[in-house]
This record gives structure tokens, C-alpha cells and sequence, in this order.
């Protein structure tokens, strides 16, 4: 391939040289002919204009575009700022959240000096009741009953006592087994209250601040229920003591009643002598 | 050029209009937020009002419910009175022995019947229960005091995004301070309940009496 380039070189080396006119005739229209850099298809002028127009759509892409956009990101960093120094500092969020883990520890020992046993019976029977009363468990309070009548006796017989003394007897019983098995409820009532409160304040602990309102929500409600039910025990504390007074109301106009008989007993007895 | 300008007028119009609404909105929300929701002047007021809380009513308070209470003369009243105020849960042996010592123990079986040594026993066992429980509910109360320190001192140095955490503690101890106040109101009516169903006993006791006295004096005018 080579040798035979340089064959053809040679030959056309010897006709350049034999034939000079034609020669110098064939490299000017080379040249006139020859590629050179253009200025596309347009012309100059309509090239000058584009500049400038591009020129000034970037100028005014930086100053009215990137202005305002420099403007918008100024007052978001101040935001940004704001909300995370003075609203919602990442410090301040986790301290809070260490102090909610650390009452954690005192409401589990409040939880367990409400558990600890006073239990302080020693006869059969009074045990038998003291341990029913303080059992937090109401499917106990089904046996009240028996344990009550075990140690304080029943209503007496028609025979025994007259048909007021036998109410009373029943009403004041019927308060006091009714209250006893309230307090058994109550007790029941307080320790679903007491675990309830430490579930909400295990949710605070892994709560955010977005959620935490949602935890507080929840709490408040328990909070109304526990209020509720602070109620409904001081109602029955109430209604235990009216029956109470009512009794010491009764007892007062039994006693006039009896003595009102007894007056005119000696009536009859001493008009008879 | 006509091209250029088009988009020269977009630049201009449309685009340059809505960058001012926004960075206008954006200005707005921000002024908002510092001027109206979370204003710092506020915040730091509302520090410096519970720091100045803390410092007027806290040791106040603690020293009034610290005040010595006790008002009893002779040695066993005075040793009973001190352990049923301690506000301790592990000396309730000492409390049995001091409360036998003020009150007695129960009667033996030969000096008093069946009936009335069991309603004293369980009359007995009632208030030391209370007793009891009076205790563990004044600890309680002391952690409760402190938890309520805790949760205020946090708040004096609280920003708006913590508070809510705090507001849960709080709300959450609350639940616990009602359960512990619903578990003394229980205490109080077994107690209640058992002084009215001791009164109760009695008459029925009285009525048991009448009955036996009846029968002796009907056998007595019988046999005469």
C-alpha cells in the first residue's frame, strides 16, 4: 500500500514538473474552492441582535428572577431560623422529653406505694372481709355479702325485732355492703387509671412536638374520666353518710316514739289501780 | 426579536409579579409568626412569670405543709401520732405495736364474746389499714410535689414545641393524683361503712338481747 503511494506521488511530482502552466492553474482553483470557517446561516447583523437580546433576557433573569428568589430565600432562612431556635430548638425538645423519662421513675414508685399491702386482721372472719375489701378485684364482690353477714349478722327475725327496727337494721346494711363494694370498685378503677397514666407517659416520651398535643389530648380526656370517677366515689361517700344520718334521725323518733308508748302505758296501768 | 421580547415581557409579567407575591406572603407569614404566634417577647415573659411563681409561692407552700402538726402530750400517744405522720411505708410493724399500745388489743376469747371481738377486730383493722395507706398516700404525696417541681422548672425554661410534652407529663400525673385521691375515698368508705355496719351490729345485738330477755321472763311467769 505504501509502495504504491508513493508511486503515485512520484508520477504526479514528474507531470507537475513537465506540465508548470497547468499546474499553477489547478492550485488556484484549489484555493478559491478550498473550505474555510463560516458564520452560519444567518448573516452578522441578525447574529449582533441575538446577542444582545440573550444578553439581556440573562440580565434580566438575574436581577428580577435570582433578585426575588435571593429575596424568598433571605425570609426563608429567617424563618427556618426562627422555628428552629425559638420554636421548636431540638434541645430544649429532647430535654423535655429526658424529664418525661425521668418521672417515669417517680410515677412507678407512686404506682408502688398504691400496691402495698395494709392488710391488718387477725380473727377468721374479720380477715376474711378485710382481705375481700382490699382485693381491687371486682369478681369478689360477689362474696361481700357472705363475709359482711359472717362477721356483723343478719337482718333479725320478724320475731326478734319489730318491723322498723328491721328496716333499719336492713337499710343500714344495705349502705354499708353497698359502699364496701363500691370501694372495691374504686380500687379497680384507680389501678386501670394508674397503668393507663403510664402508657400516656411512655407515648410522650417517644412522641414529636407534632404529636405530643395529639398524647395530651388523650390525657385530658383520662384526666375527665378520673375526675368522673372521683365523683362517683365522693357521691357514694355522700350517700353513706345521709343513710347514716337518716339512721341517727330514726333512732332519735324511735326513742320518742317508745317513750310516748311507754307514757301511756303507765296511764292505763295506773288508771287500772 | 419578537421571540425576545415575548419572553423578555413573561420575565417581567407574570414571573416578576408572582416572585413579589410570594416573597410578599412569605414576608407576611414570618412577620406572623414573630409578631402574633410565637412573639420571643412573649416567650420570655411567660419564663420570667413562671420563674417568678416558683420563687413566690414554692417554698411557701412546701413550709406550711411542712408545719409540725403534732399535738399529742403523753409518750404513747406521741409515739403513735409521730409514726401515723411519717410519711414512711417500711415501719408498719412499729405502727401495729404503737396503735395496740394507744387503743389495746382485741379482748381475749374469755373476757369478751365471739361477735364483739370480731367487730373490733375488723374496726381495728380498718383504721390501721387507713392508717396505712395514709402513709404510703403521704409519699406519694411528696413525689407528687416533686414530680409538679420538676415539670415547672421545666417549663420556666420551655420553648413552644416542648410544652406540649410537659402539658402531657402533667396531664398523665394528674390521672395518677385523682386514682391516689379515688383509692383514700375508698379507704373512707370501707371505713364509714364499717362504723355504721359496727353501729348496726349493736342493735342487732340489742335486738338478739330483747328476744333472749323476753323468752327468761315469759319462762320466769310461767313457772310462777
Amino acid at each position: 500500500m505504501k509502495t504504491r503511494m508513493l508511486s503515485i506521488l512520484r508520477r504526479s511530482a514528474a507531470w507537475a514538473r513537465n506540465h508548470k502552466l497547468r499546474t499553477a492553474a489547478l492550485v488556484l482553483v484549489l484555493v478559491a474552492f478550498m473550505p474555510h470557517a463560516g458564520n452560519g446561516q444567518f448573516l452578522d447583523p441578525c447574529c449582533a441582535i441575538l446577542a444582545a437580546g440573550l444578553t439581556t433576557i440573562s440580565n434580566t433573569l438575574g436581577n428580577v428572577v435570582g433578585g426575588n428568589l435571593n429575596s424568598i430565600l433571605s425570609i426563608e432562612q429567617s424563618i427556618s431560623n426562627f422555628e428552629q431556635q425559638v420554636v421548636w430548638p431540638v434541645n430544649l425538645i429532647n430535654q423535655a422529653r429526658a424529664l418525661v423519662g425521668n418521672l417515669q421513675g417517680t410515677f412507678n414508685q407512686i404506682q408502688g406505694l398504691s400496691q402495698i399491702s395494709v392488710n391488718s386482721a387477725t380473727l377468721p372472719e374479720s380477715r376474711q372481709l378485710e382481705q375481700n375489701l382490699l382485693s381491687h378485684d371486682p369478681n369478689q364482690i360477689a362474696q361481700t355479702t357472705a363475709a359482711y353477714d359472717a362477721l356483723y349478722g343478719t337482718v333479725p327475725a320478724e320475731t326478734d325485732a319489730s318491723a322498723q327496727v328491721r328496716d333499719l337494721i336492713d337499710m343500714t346494711d344495705a349502705a354499708a355492703q353497698t359502699a364496701m363494694k363500691r370501694a372495691i370498685e374504686i380500687d379497680a378503677l384507680a389501678d386501670l387509671e394508674l397503668e393507663a397514666a403510664g402508657r400516656i407517659n411512655q407515648s410522650v416520651q417517644n412522641a414529636a412536638p407534632g404529636s405530643a398535643p395529639i398524647v395530651e389530648a388523650q390525657a385530658g380526656a383520662w384526666l375527665i374520666r378520673a375526675n368522673a370517677y372521683t365523683q362517683a366515689a365522693t357521691a357514694d361517700l355522700m350517700r353513706l353518710r345521709a343513710v347514716d344520718l337518716a339512721d341517727s334521725s330514726a333512732e332519735l323518733k324511735m326513742g320518742a316514739s317508745n317513750t310516748a308508748n311507754l307514757r301511756q302505758g303507765l296511764i292505763n296501768l295506773l288508771e287500772h289501780n | 426579536m419578537a421571540a425576545i421580547q415575548a419572553v423578555l415581557n413573561v420575565i417581567n409579567g407574570v414571573i416578576q409579579t408572582a416572585l413579589h407575591e410570594i416573597n410578599d406572603v412569605r414576608a407576611a407569614l414570618n412577620n406572623f409568626y414573630q409578631s402574633v404566634t410565637w412573639p420571643v417577647e412573649l416567650i420570655r415573659q411567660a419564663r420570667i412569670e413562671v420563674q417568678q411563681m416558683m420563687s413566690q409561692y414554692r417554698n411557701l407552700m412546701a413550709s406550711i405543709l411542712r408545719m409540725n402538726l403534732e399535738s399529742a402530750t403523753l409518750p404513747i400517744p406521741q409515739a403513735l401520732e409521730t409514726l401515723i405522720r411519717d410519711h414512711r411505708v417500711d415501719n408498719f410493724s412499729g405502727l401495729a405495736q404503737a396503735f395496740g399500745n394507744a387503743y389495746r388489743t382485741i379482748p381475749l376469747p374469755t373476757d369478751a364474746s365471739p361477735e364483739d371481738r370480731a367487730v373490733a377486730d375488723i374496726d381495728d383493722a380498718l383504721t390501721l389499714d387507713n392508717l396505712k395507706l395514709l402513709k404510703a398516700t403521704d409519699d406519694a404525696t411528696d413525689l407528687e410535689l416533686q414530680a409538679a417541681d420538676s415539670i415547672e422548672n421545666a417549663a420556666a425554661q420551655a420553648a413552644p414545641g416542648s410544652t406540649p410534652f410537659l402539658t402531657a407529663a402533667a396531664a398523665a400525673s394528674s390521672i395518677r393524683s385523682q386514682a391516689l385521691a379515688q383509692k383514700m375515698l375508698a379507704a373512707e368508705l370501707r371505713q364509714e361503712a364499717a362504723r355504721m355496719a359496727h353501729g348496726n351490729e349493736l342493735r342487732k345485738h340489742g335486738a338478739t338481747f330483747t328476744a333472749q330477755l323476753r323468752g327468761v321472763l315469759v319462762n320466769l311467769l310461767q313457772h310462777n
